[in-house]
This record gives structure tokens, sequence and C-alpha cells, in this order.
């Protein structure tokens, strides 16, 4: 008669539990490992000064589906941090509006003392394009304000 | 009396550690929820579609212009008469005109030498007087 692991019976040293204790550690050291990888899809505000209105609203869309257009003091449009000249707006915007299914929303974000010419051919690019949902870009301004000016 | 003092203590002195995690995790999960990230504001407009030009009776337009120094010349349908206001008095020139025309157009008219906030407040008076339809358009001549 054979004899079992050849008569020799030891008891495994080694825990058959797996060790949990430092399940958190592990949960914190990914948490972190994904905030810090993690890339928000928006462009860097550009130095302008903000044109203040009082009937100012919130936008009620999804941040991705807002497009922002920044036009500077000197009339130089930027559209996700690259500059673009005011002729090549339409084909910019065109294919974008396309890929969003048509719910983009463009916000102009202007500066306040730019020449509303830049803005009227700024507009008459997006309706080439074939947006529809613009939003002029402004900051709340509060009664109170706007009395003492 | 000394035979009770020397009663060792039955509770642990040790802070329970095991529930930290927890306690981080539900700090976590609170400050997410309740977190907001600032929203886009603006004035909302909606551009006409291209080659879309309606034909609107004179008599529903209320023109209103804006030149380059910030006053604005109201132009009411066919008449010549030209009323020339700061952008706080448009609100009540549409509230005023609406209440007679509820089919009245604003056609904004900046100059194109005109800066753009001049034009954001007049649209930011027609909005707050409730006006939807607003034209702008390039003053020329």
């Amino acid at each position: 008669m054979p004899i079992k692991s050849g008569g020799f019976e030891r008891k495994s040293q080694a825990s058959s539990k797996v060790p949990d204790s430092s399940m958190a550690d592990i949960a914190f050291l990914l948490l972190i490992f994904f905030m810090v990888t993690t890339v928000f899809q928006k462009d860097r505000d550009r130095p302008i000064v903000w044109p203040a209105a009082e009937a100012t609203q919130k936008i009620d869309e999804k941040i991705k589906n807002i497009l922002n257009i920044w036009v500077q003091r000197d009339g130089s449009i930027f559209i996700n941090d690259r500059p673009y000249s005011m002729g090549e707006v339409s084909a910019v915007i065109a294919p974008l509006y396309a890929a969003s299914d048509r719910a983009l929303v463009i916000s102009i974000r202007a500066d306040r003392e730019v020449q509303y010419n830049t803005i009227d051919l700024l507009q008459k690019q997006l309706v080439a394009a074939g947006v529809v949902r613009v939003v002029f870009a402004t900051e709340l301004e509060q009664s109170m304000t706007r009395e003492r000016r | 009396m000394a035979v009770l003092d020397k009663k060792k203590s039955k509770v642990s002195d040790k802070v329970p550690s095991s529930s930290m995690a927890d306690i981080a995790f539900l700090l976590l999960i609170f400050f997410l929820v309740t977190t907001t990230f600032p929203k886009d504001k603006g004035l909302a407009i909606v551009l006409p579609e291209e080659g879309g030009e309606v034909a609107v009776s004179s008599q529903n337009i209320i023109h209103i212009i804006i030149q380059p120094n910030g006053l604005i010349e109201v132009q009411r349908g066919e008449s010549q008469n030209v009323q020339t206001t700061p952008a706080n008095g448009i609100e009540a020139i549409w509230r005023q005109e609406v209440s007679t025309n509820p089919n009245l157009i604003a056609a904004v008219k900046t100059h194109p030498g005109a800066p753009y906030k001049f034009m954001v407040d007049v649209l930011d008076a027609l909005h707050t007087a409730g006006a939807e339809r607003i034209s702008l358009q390039l003053f020329e001549g």
C-alpha cells in the first residue's frame, strides 16, 4: 500500500487568506493615478474683459456640447487654443457641428471693446457653417453696479 | 481601596482604524456629489438658417441703431422720427411698444466701429424686457 505523500504530511505555513488590509491603499493609489492622468477637454482662458449683462443666463447644455470662440481685443480669433483667421472659422466649425449631431452650442467669448464688425463677420461665418444656437458669453451684472455706473 | 485602583480597564486604548478607509470614501463620495462645476453663462440667441430670409412688414419693425459713441437711435416702423436714448432706456421703450404691437421685431443695427459691449447692453435690455424676436444686423449707410 503506497503511503500518501511519501509519508510526509506537512502543514502549509502560508495563510490561505488573501490579505485585505491594504485593499484601501490600492484603491486610493488607483484613484490618485486616474486623477493625475485625467485631462479635461477644455481650452485655456484667453485674456479678455467680459461684457456684462443683467439678463445673463446659465446655458442649459452639457459642457462637451459647448464650443468656445474667443475674440480678443485686437480681433484675433481662437478656437481650442489655436488662432484662426476669420475666413477659416466656418470650415473649422462645420465638421465639429456635424460631429456633435447638430447639438453644438457656440459660445462667443469676445472682449467688450471688440469692434462690432468682427462679431458680425463671425456671425456670418457661423450661419455659413449652419450653426443655430449661439450664446454671447457675458458676466452677470448686478443691478447695484449698474446704478453706480 | 488601593485594590480597586489597580483594576485593569477593559476598554481598549487604541482608536479603531479598520473603518478609516470607509470614512475616507464616504467623504470622497460626499464631495463628488456636492461638487458643481461653474456653468457657462451668457445671452442666448438663435441664428437664422442660411438663406432663410423672411419678409416682414415695416410696421412691425423697430430699428435700434447703435452708434460708435454708445448712443442709441430708435426709429419706429416707417416713421422718420428718430429718438436718441442711452442703452438703459431701451427696456422701457420696448415694453411700451410691444404692448401696442405684439408682433414687433427688434432690428438691432450696430455701427461696424461700435464696441461689442454696446450691442451686449442693448441685447441685455431687450432680454430683460422679454423680447424674443430680435434681429442682429450691421448698420450700413
